[in-house]
């Protein structure tokens, strides 16, 4: 317990500096700016922002870009409330209930409780990643290849089954990102590969680039010909008309919990992240519900629940990143990315090699969340006014900001092609019904998990049962074997009981 | 014939599927595959690749009718100008960005783009363009002094 004083008191030193509280600031408003505006997701803002970080210290470029990401989690819910124009993936879900509560006239309440399901789930993932980070780390230290490989496995195969409705093409999306993610020289025996000759792929494929091809680029697109102008008008929300009842708060408080709790489980999760925990837990809500018939109408539960599950997933998601140096999702690629950039290694032992970091992190978290308590009640009518900018304008300055940010990263003009290139396969992949979440989450695990694969098996001598044969690794290829097994019962069923039903209908 | 029609879009998957598969096999299978106590640079895709295969396959043999037109979100890219328009400034940034620098880059890229949208005129494009690369050359290159020339 000392020890975790200790700790947070070299965190608020780090985070409660001016510096700290500067970036964490203009991270959490930058965020809040982007997620609040529809059409550029978090990868976009990040790839816009970078250039900046690249001249900071790397706890305060962290702490800021953190805080983007934390921040546009808190600022999608609005533009998804007030429009239901989702300003995020993760806050499509908020939309559900959110919307029709802004109709009925609620729109204060719907964004105060999640503003405060926000803070609460964000400050439970704070929590859970201030107590398990370290041991966990610890533990990892102990950590062979073939952990690491069945973690990796186990995340991918979570991310691409659960909360899926078409399996197999997501696992295919994962298998094409794992070989996308070994485009390059292969480190062992310095052979390129899948370069075609060309020597700006020998570092392999630019992750910012291809990840704001698949997710940003299709939604710029998609919003050029916008005309619409929002009818949302700050008049409308005034602080007394968003406090709740204590009815409503009393209806808030257990989804907030059960939320957070889910959020927390999928964020710390590698692979499966936000999106797959806000879905989770809005049917979890629905289902346990005493009048599920509300949902969809205006239910409160269904903004705070999801709202909740997905800051808590937010944060949890630095549980394996800062810990074991896997990333559960491409932000926490860019961060890995960011942290090796000013020379530090991921990896289990980022915790107790520099402390400063790791913990002041943990404490800009809290700071963070405040910072947002206050952007988002009491300054909503700054965001909303916001909405309010034409988008025709708007969005040409975000395809410019995108192009110098890509380009700023390897000041590589090949980048931009590979943008392109990436677009139009994110859209081939759409009109066929793929995912591209999985996609990017195999690219970026891709290098990793071969490397690991290989040094497994050269310690083993070729034993491919050293995967099961050592107690953590084992266990976790058993729990990923059982997700397998369950999802391809589950598809037999289906096959089966879809040849029945055709076999009756051909004899009537 | 129609059975293939009404699955056309899971025969497409899996047939794309598995012919990248396909290639990746061919081109992992050229560089040294390496045994499994020794793995070469070959071996791991040429796993990958037979994967692809095997759901492309599975793609192809489970595929079932697609639900009715109209339930698949096929907005994504309906606006013609938006896409070319969009393109078109990304491709012209790449061309100039080196050959002619940051300003006119950006210029072009924000003009072109302005007029993807059908509610700008040519006049508000120039201006957002000249704003916008003004103001990019001040945050980049005075600012933050990134390795950008404004002009080459």
């Amino acid at each position: 317990m000392m020890e975790l004083f200790h700790n947070l008191g070299i965190g608020l030193g780090v985070a409660a500096s001016m510096a700290g509280l500067g970036y964490c600031f203009l991270g959490v408003t930058l965020g809040t700016l982007v997620g609040v505006l529809p059409g550029i997701g978090t990868m976009a803002t990040l790839a816009m922002l970078l250039p900046i970080t690249f001249h900071v210290d790397a706890n305060y470029a962290l702490i800021m870009l953190a805080g983007i990401y934390y921040g546009a989690a808190y600022g999608g819910s609005t533009a998804s409330i007030l429009l239901n124009l989702p300003g995020t993936a993760t806050s499509a879900v908020t939309g559900i209930d959110g919307y029709p509560m802004a109709q009925k006239g609620q729109a204060g309440l719907a964004l105060f409780v999640t503003a405060i399901a926000s803070c609460f789930g964000s400050m439970f993932g704070v929590v859970l990643l201030s107590l398990f980070s370290v041991p966990l780390a610890r533990v990892a230290l102990q950590f062979g290849p073939q952990e690491y490989f069945a973690l990796m496995f186990l995340g991918l195969i979570a991310a691409s089954l659960i909360g899926s409705g078409r399996s197999i093409r997501s696992l295919a999306a994962v298998t094409l990102g794992l070989a996308l993610g070994l485009v390059g020289l292969d480190l062992n025996s310095g052979v390129a590969r899948f370069t075609f000759g060309m020597p700006e792929f020998f570092d392999g494929l630019p992750l910012v680039a291809i990840a704001i091809g698949l997710f940003g680029l299709p939604e710029i697109i998609a919003n050029a010909g916008r005309v619409v102008r929002s009818s949302a008008s700050a008049k409308d929300i005034s602080f007394r008309s968003m406090l709740p009842t204590r009815a409503q708060w009393k209806r808030t408080a257990m989804p907030m919990l059960r939320g957070s709790a889910i959020g927390s489980f999928f964020g710390a999760l590698p692979g499966t992240g936000g999106v797959v925990a806000t879905f989770i837990s809005y049917a979890t809500e629905k289902k346990i519900s005493r009048h599920p018939e509300e949902f969809g109408k205006g239910a409160i539960e269904g903004v705070t629940a999801p709202e909740a599950a997905n800051n808590a997933a937010v944060q949890s998601a630095f549980i394996p990143t800062l810990s074991l140096g896997i990333p559960g999702d491409p932000v926490m690629a860019i961060m890995l990315g960011v942290m090796m950039i000013h020379g530090i290694l991921p990896g289990p032992s980022v915790i107790s090699d520099s402390p400063d970091l790791f913990w002041g992190l943990v404490v800009s978290f809290v700071i963070g969340n405040v910072f947002l308590l206050v952007l988002n009640l009491p300054l909503i009518g700054i965001w909303v006014r916001i909405l309010s900018i034409p988008y025709n304008l708007l969005f040409p300055v975000i395809v410019a900001f995108v192009c110098i940010g890509i380009y700023s990263v390897n000041y590589q003009v090949m980048d931009l092609f590979v943008l392109l290139a990436f677009g139009f396969l994110g859209w081939g992949m759409k009109a066929l019904n793929f995912e591209v979440a999985p996609l990017l989450l195999g690219f970026v695990l891709g290098p990793m998990m071969e490397e690991n694969f290989r040094r497994a098996l050269v310690i083993s001598n070729g034993e491919v049962s050293t995967f099961l044969a050592r107690p953590i690794s084992g266990t976790i290829m058993v729990a990923t074997f059982l997700i397998i097994g369950y999802y391809v019962v589950q598809g037999l069923r289906k096959v089966l009981s879809r040849k029945m039903v055709s076999a009756e209908s051909h004899n009537v | 014939m129609q059975l293939l029609k009404d699955r056309r879009e899971d025969l497409i998957a899996g047939a794309v599927t598995a012919g990248l598969g396909a290639f990746i096999l061919v081109e992992a299978v050229g560089y040294r595959l390496g045994t499994v106590r020794s793995m070469g640079p070959g071996y791991f895709p040429m796993l990958l690749a037979m994967c692809m295969c095997v759901l492309g396959v599975l793609l192809v043999v489970l595929s079932e009718p697609s639900p009715a037109e109209g339930e698949t979100d096929k907005s994504q890219f309906a606006d013609k100008r938006g896409v070319v328009m969009v393109t078109a400034a990304f491709l012209a940034f790449a061309v100039l960005i080196e050959r002619a620098g940051l300003v006119p880059a950006v210029g072009l890229a924000v003009f072109l783009s302005a007029l993807a949208n059908r509610a700008t005129n040519l006049v508000t494009a120039v201006i957002l363009a000249v704003v916008t690369a003004g103001t990019c050359w001040l945050i980049f290159n005075l600012a933050l002094g990134l390795q950008i020339k404004a002009f080459v």
